[in-house]
């Protein structure tokens, strides 16, 4: 309706003037309206682009006065502007729409990642409490921060100065692997021990020969190779001391970690 | 809105009254180059730092000149209609800069929302990144 009574209004100023020439003012504020009323200002700046068409018709009225006085110019030059930003005001709405629009998506993408991260805790606590029920049956399970560490007493495992499995810690280790195999995906480290008799070096090799031998054995079980590190420690970290027999015995061991995963 | 650009007008007029009124005044003729409430808000939202709201701005500012020197010259009436013209460039100036602004705040939020959606293995909706 605005648009009719606006292009009457044109038409009327038109058959006013005649011939006159058209300020270039003029012909540009009509142009940029044209362009502006078809644009997305339409809908999303009304207000503005209704200021631009005032504008235009005050300019429009002007030039049917006074078709080539400064002020006609003047007007045009302000209508012309004015439905320039009328588009650059529907620009900023937009902007703004997208804006609001990215931070909701944040927000819910946030809510999600807690929610997952909170479900994922209660599910590696749920697995974290059955492995530590299974494995103890086993040997002696903890929870450290670097994960559920398993030891197993090294006489259990390997006859003096061997680095062979007995068979009877096979039957242990394939029980311990069955029962590791449950949480796939998890990272082992298996870490050999001994006690302080011998070189550092010498203890270093039978210790990593050790770890290396359990590590064989979980692979031969069926836990996937890359996920498994075997590391020999050697006699540097005993938790027991080595001036008696039962301290030494207890020195002497393995140690399967199941990795923490990490952020959980 | 409306408002506003009410006040900005009456504020532009007043700064030509001014003008006009200093108009014999030597000061005014070769003080710090002249200013409108238009031009400060175009200057305040950043304008001088957008390529296009610049453009617009110096726009403004030269108009605003032409007219101090037209009301020297005792040319009044031309003065304060061609402040028409400083006061719509300094408008569009400062709707440019507002635009900028905006546009860079909605992408960096969707930059970000990208970000943390790749972060945490999500799957990434359609790239808006050019709001």
């Amino acid at each position: 309706m605005k648009t009719i009574t606006y292009l009457s209004f044109a038409l009327c100023a038109v058959l006013a003037v005649g011939c006159a020439t058209v300020p270039k003012e003029l012909v540009d504020a009509r142009q940029a309206y044209d362009q502006a009323s078809r644009g997305p200002a339409a809908k999303l700046a009304p207000e503005a682009l209704s200021r631009a068409q005032e504008a235009l018709t005050q300019a429009e009225a002007s030039y049917a006065d006074r078709p080539t006085s400064y002020h006609t110019k003047d007007l045009a030059y302000s209508a012309q502007r004015k439905a320039q930003m009328a588009e650059v005001q529907a620009g900023i709405v937009a902007a703004r729409k997208q804006g609001k629009q990215a931070s909701k998506e944040f927000q819910a993408a946030q809510a999600q990642i807690i929610s997952k991260t909170k479900s994922d805790l209660d599910k590696s606590r749920e697995e974290n409490n059955r492995l530590l029920m299974a494995l103890g049956k086993f040997g002696t399970v903890r929870e450290e921060s670097r994960g559920i560490v398993m030891t197993l007493s090294g006489s259990v495992l390997f006859a003096f100065n061997q680095s062979t499995l007995l068979p009877s810690a096979q039957t242990t280790l394939k029980q311990v692997a069955e029962t590791i195999l449950g949480s796939e995906g998890r990272r082992l480290l298996v870490e050999g021990h001994t006690d302080s008799i011998g070189s550092a070096s010498y203890n270093y090799r039978l210790s990593q020969r050790r770890a290396d031998a359990v590590r064989s054995f979980l692979i031969s079980s069926g836990y996937p190779s890359e996920l498994i590190e075997a590391r020999g420690i050697g006699k540097d970290r005993p938790v027991a001391s080595n001036a008696n027999a039962e301290g030494r015995a207890n020195n002497r061991r393995v140690e399967i970690i199941i990795l923490r995963e990490p952020g959980k | 809105m409306r408002y506003l650009h009410m006040v900005a007008i009456a504020g532009c007029l007043s700064a030509v009254s001014a003008i006009i009124g200093c108009a014999t005044d030597a000061e005014a003729k070769q003080g710090p180059a002249p200013t409108s409430p238009s031009i400060n808000a175009a200057e305040e939202a950043g304008a001088t730092k957008i390529p296009s709201a610049s453009f617009y701005l110096g726009l403004a500012k030269e108009e605003l000149t032409a007219a101090q020197k037209l009301a020297a010259d005792d040319e009044k009436e031309k003065a304060v209609s061609l402040l028409l013209r400083a006061d719509a460039d300094a408008q569009l100036a400062a709707a440019l800069a507002h635009e900028d602004a905006e546009k860079t705040d909605a992408t960096e939020t969707m930059a970000r929302v990208k970000q943390l959606r790749q972060d945490n293995q999500m799957p990434v909706s359609d790239d808006r990144s050019n709001p």
